[in-house]
């Protein structure tokens, strides 16, 4: 039996601050504190204070500063007398120590090098039965420290003891709790099923027993699982084995209606995962483009920079629709916004198709305009400067050609830029590369005179080594690209024969 | 004769209440095999049949903490309500009892650290009877617990019981010995009329009354705080070396029975209910607090003037700034000094308390003679940051000159002293963080309460334990023996634990001879500025003249303060209330040569030192 009334009081830490005397809120008044972003001290040396109060309070303060420093075994000592506090008779007192012997119990076990999974077991159980508050959130966590560890029978015993745990509706946090211990519960049988299934596939044969028994885990886990999502929450785990499972059977009616629950309440948080869990299920089963369009339209209001982008400006592309070669347009411009999509040539690729497209059309000029205008100042310098010029050139020329032409299209004054950057960079490493033969054979005959008047030090030559590497490196990817134009490749040919 | 208790004597021990504690109290199914409801409870706890000895799966609640099995997560419910009351409750006593055995058991905690036997028997026990009878809980005719129950006299297993007649207190010191062991437990006589049990939960008959309101806000009836004090005020009549810090450190380390002193109380005497309230400890009285609680205990029982305190006694301030000195590593040469100053503060005669005049405060010889201390040092070395370092230089000059000079140096001592002290104080700290206040037998304060507190006991028992065996290492220091130092200096070839003795050092580089007498170097002396204190009951103001004061002398203060146990602030209003005495005792004495020269007040903050020397 626990003391129910007790711990379900809220913790009195108001309380305790209108305990402190008179004479003390005038001095706080007086001496104004600079305003840090420090934590609440988590217990306050107050002005009556026992002495089993002041034991546990410099108690814990020796287990913190353990902690910070790393001493595990110090903390590990100090922990065994802080026990006491669950002893502590103020009543709001003792939960709050549950859950901090809880938390930094766990930590200690963690980190020692030697904990067997038994006490972490032994440890999971007695905090279990220090008071009803924390005991879902106990168990569960237990749960989960056993599928880490690879008991899944354990774990999934644990889950069955929390849900036929009677205390469960004792606070209003916990039914909810209970809820996602449930869908937990539906996610092992589900895990359970997925082996079930691999089983009957690998055999090819078919057993009526087994069948069944894989039918009764579908409904147990389908129960629970449609339980947790129907509270609004990102579920994703429980929704992708939810359909898997729906789609086994051959639901897909039911499947698309979860999807596109779980996708459109509005009740729920916004979730991006949920519409691409819906696109890839519609796509999968041939929805036409349409409704595929509508979808992708919400994922690129909530992640503009998502890989789904590129797809759905092909999508775009491909449609008839009046309007719909702008919206391509700004969907791939609103990708290269993004650091993470700079230097990816599939993106750049795509620009240029769209505007390749775009150009066949009369009005192609205004629409550039139009979707260049809130971006003109920082766009073009991000994309199109001397630097990005030379690191291109280094890193990825197909890049280089693909940027260069779409920055023709785009913007004229800014491609003056980033050409000639590309033309300099192009010139020095040529020049490099003859710097560096003259080099060689001004030094191969003072090779016996012991280097009297070296002209090249050590340093340049490397650094014209380096040039020579990339260089040879450049030329070796030219010649494997047949597309590359002729233009380029008679420069090239022009520079390293001189 | 005198029975120790008239009132708490039962003829009967409670046998049947007993002999049902091991039947298989409440479980009343009838068995399988024979029909019979006979259960008793076996070694191991498991329920069997009396009659047939048919063994049920059914196990006492009390299994082993320690074999908790991994892996289930049993629940404590599984027999509640099966005990029966009568196990619970035990034989019947009283509060007081309670708190007899309790002062039999710091007796008898003093009397093995070698306090004479006299303490327990002559001094302490009389006060206990006098405090029982001006109490009116017993030698009465009229008790407090009035209507509640009446006493039938048994009086013919002892001599010379005589319940109806209180026993006199007046002849306090020629009481008997014959139950001066205090042990009124087992020695009854009396008996209660009837098995009336009082409809309040609590194991004793009479804690209601010990928390009625009236009882509480007129604080006439015993605490446990005013165990201790009892104790000080016996150990005082008695003259014993163990002063007020001594007792509380003492029972901090828990040499003498103060936390879960109720856990020696014997097996039939059951504390439960309203008992948890009066016998509960949760902190340590402070000095400050025992000192008032044995002055208005003293007054409570009416006690004639304390035998004198005689120089020749440990307790003397002359003796006790030795053991103080002694303490604080300061070299002996400075007693003649300190020995001075308790000329003139009046110190030097025989010491008194008379609880029955108003004015006679009980002395607070320990602080007292850290207070002493304090103003020799100030005398000596002036202590405000400048002097006493100038001081040092010229000694360790000194001794620099002659190589066999000893001269003692205040930069030595402070760092010698400084390092053990932070040491002590550290392991303090720790000793605090770690020291136990939960007892084994936990008190629950309704019987409602009982299964939880009882839970939370064990896994708070069971998490100490997995903690301790993941430590590795015995979480409990290996308890030190009573001790009257803190520190432990090593003399000429042995080995402290806490740096050299500095007991041989001469002050010679600090005095100086002038007109026949030595006369300290340093010429001047300060002392805050004194002023009127409006408030009645006198405050201490060390918290508002802390930063102004020389950052030494509060180190010093600090130091004493670490030794004694209480605030600096304690330390420091002692150090004003003696530096008054000698200025007004000075004044009065215009001519006497052995004065030390008093500055006129002045504060070290104000940048001027306006300290006047005497004479040269």
């Amino acid at each position: 039996m626990d003391d129910l009334e007790s711990e379900l009081r809220e913790p009195g830490e108001d309380q305790v601050e209108n305990e402190s005397s008179d004479d003390e809120s005038i001095n706080r008044k007086r001496i104004k504190k600079p305003n840090l972003p420090l934590a609440p001290p988590v217990f306050k040396e107050t002005h009556h204070e026992t002495g089993f109060h002041k034991t546990t309070r410099i108690c814990f303060q020796h287990i913190r500063e353990a902690l910070l420093h790393h001493r595990w075994e110090n903390a590990t000592e100090y922990m065994a007398s802080y026990a006491q506090t669950l002893e502590d008779t103020t009543a709001s007192m003792s939960q709050h120590c549950a859950e901090i012997i809880w938390r930094m119990g766990t930590e200690m076990l963690h980190q020692r090098p030697d904990s067997k999974l038994e006490d972490y077991n032994s440890f999971y159980e007695r905090i279990k039965n220090s008071g009803v508050k924390h005991y879902l959130k106990v168990c569960l966590e237990h749960s989960f420290h056993l599928l880490v560890n690879g008991q899944f029978e354990d774990a999934k015993r644990q889950l069955s003891n929390a849900l036929s745990w009677r205390y469960g509706k004792q606070l209003t946090s916990q039914p909810q709790r209970m809820k996602l211990v449930q869908a937990y519960s539906g996610f092992l049988d589900y895990f359970v099923w997925c082996d079930k299934k691999n089983a009957i596939s690998s055999t090819d044969e078919y057993n009526a027993g087994t069948n069944q028994e894989m039918h009764s885990y579908f409904r147990q886990s389908s129960v629970n699982l449609k339980e947790i999502l129907k509270i609004p929450g990102v579920w994703d785990p429980f929704i992708q084995s939810y359909v898997d499972m729906l789609e086994f059977y051959s639901d897909h009616e039911g499947a698309f209606a979860v999807l596109s629950d779980y996708a459109y309440d509005s009740s729920f948080p916004p979730n991006p995962n949920a519409h691409v869990y819906l696109y890839m299920h519609m796509k999968k089963h041939n929805h036409p483009s349409k409704k595929l369009l509508k979808v992708l339209k919400i994922l690129h209001t909530l992640v503009p920079s998502h890989e789904l982008m590129l797809e759905y400006c092909f999508l775009l592309l491909k449609s008839e629709k009046e309007g719909d070669l702008q919206k391509a347009l700004g969907v791939v411009l609103d990708l290269l916004d993004y650091v993470c999509w700079k230097r990816n040539l599939d993106v750049w690729n795509q620009l240029m198709t769209v505007l390749e497209y775009l150009m066949l059309k009369d009005q192609w000029l205004v629409v550039i305009a139009e979707e260049m205008s809130h971006r003109k100042d920082w766009w073009l310098a991000m994309h199109f400067s001397k630097f990005q010029a030379r690191k291109d050139f280094a890193e990825n020329t197909e890049l280089l050609d693909v940027k260069s032409s779409v920055v023709h299209a785009l913007c004229p004054h800014y491609a003056s830029i980033y050409c000639s950057a590309c033309k300099e960079a192009q010139k020095k490493a040529g020049n490099a590369l003859n710097d560096f033969k003259t080099a060689k054979r001004d030094v191969k005959p003072r090779k016996g005179k012991r280097r009297r008047k070296t002209s090249v030090t050590q340093k340049k030559y490397l650094q014209r080594r380096r040039v020579e590497r990339q260089r040879q490196s450049f030329l070796k990817a030219a010649s494997k690209r047949p597309h590359l134009p002729v233009r380029h490749r008679r420069e090239l040919f022009v520079q390293s024969s001189c | 004769m005198a029975m120790f208790f008239i009132f708490f004597i039962l003829t009967q021990r409670i046998t049947s209440i007993i002999v049902s504690g091991v039947q298989a109290g409440g479980y009343s199914a009838i068995c399988g095999q024979c029909g019979e409801v006979d259960w008793r409870v076996s070694e191991e706890g498991r329920f069997y049949c009396n009659s047939c000895h048919n063994v049920i799966e059914r196990t006492r609640e009390e299994v082993d903490t320690n074999t908790l099995m991994v892996g289930t997560s049993r629940v404590s419910s599984i027999s509640k309500g099966i005990k029966g009351k009568g196990l619970e409750r035990g034989r019947e006593w009283f509060v007081c009892e309670g708190f007899q055995f309790i002062l039999k058991h710091q007796a008898e905690a003093l009397l093995a650290m070698g306090v004479s036997p006299r303490f327990k028997d002559e001094v302490l026990c009389q006060f206990w009877r006098m405090y029982l009878q001006k109490s009116r809980q017993a030698y009465t005719k009229n008790p407090v617990h009035d209507g509640k129950f009446r006493m039938h006299s048994q009086g013919s297993q002892e001599s010379g019981c005589d319940s109806e007649s209180p026993v006199p207190s007046d002849s306090m010191m020629s009481a008997s010995e014959t139950d001066g062991d205090a042990s009124g437990a087992g020695s009854g006589s009396g008996r209660l009329s009837g098995d009336e049990v009082s409809s309040v939960c609590s194991g004793s008959k009479d804690a209601v009354c010990y928390l009625t309101p009236r009882q509480r806000r007129n604080q006439k009836l015993m605490s446990m705080p005013k165990t201790l004090a009892l104790c000080h005020l016996a150990l005082l009549w008695s003259r014993e070396a163990i002063t007020l810090a001594d007792l509380l450190r003492f029972v901090s380390q828990g040499h003498i029975p103060y936390v879960n002193a109720y856990e020696n109380f014997p097996e039939e005497m059951k504390l439960y209910g309203q008992d948890s309230i009066i016998f509960r400890v949760e902190s340590i009285p402070s000095h400050g607090r025992l000192h008032k609680e044995a002055r208005t205990l003293a007054v409570f029982l009416g006690l004639p003037p304390f035998p004198p305190v005689t120089p020749d006694c440990l307790l003397h301030p002359s003796l006790l700034t030795v053991r103080y000195l002694t303490e604080a590593n300061l070299p002996d040469e400075l007693h003649d000094w300190v020995c001075r100053i308790m000329m003139i503060a009046g110190l030097a005669s025989d010491m008194t308390f008379e609880p029955m005049r108003s004015r006679s405060p009980l002395p607070l010889y320990d602080i007292q003679a850290a207070a002493l201390i304090i103003i020799a040092m100030k005398l000596l070395f002036k202590l405000d940051d400048n002097t006493e370092w100038d001081l040092s230089n010229y000694s360790a000059d000194q001794n620099k000159d002659n190589p066999d000079g000893n001269n003692f140096s205040l930069r030595r001592w402070y760092r010698t002293v400084q390092s053990a002290l932070t040491k002590a104080t550290q392991t303090q700290n720790d000793n605090t963080a770690r020291k136990h206040w939960k007892s084994e037998k936990p008190l629950y304060p309704s019987r409602k309460d009982k299964s939880v507190i009882l839970k939370r006991r064990r896994i708070a028992e069971q998490l100490q334990l997995s903690f301790q065996k993941l430590s590795r290492s015995p979480t409990a220091p290996a308890p030190s023996p009573p001790s009257s130092f803190c520190f432990r200096w090593a003399g000429e070839g042995e080995t402290g634990r806490d740096g050299p003795s500095l007991h041989h050092q001469t002050l010679d580089s600090s005095v100086c001879r002038r007109g026949g007498t030595l006369q300290p170097l340093n010429p001047e002396y300060w002392h805050p500025a004194p002023r009127a204190c409006k408030t009645r009951v006198s405050t201490s103001h060390y918290a508002e003249a802390e930063a102004t004061l020389p950052r030494m002398f509060v180190w010093l203060l600090d130091l004493f303060s670490f030794l004694l146990g209480v605030k600096p602030g304690c330390v420091y209003d002692q150090v004003q209330k003696l530096e008054r005495c000698i200025l007004r005792n000075s004044k009065q004495q215009p001519g006497a040569r052995t004065t030390p020269r008093k500055a006129r007040a002045s504060k070290p903050g104000d940048g001027k030192q306006t300290g006047k020397t005497c004479s040269r």
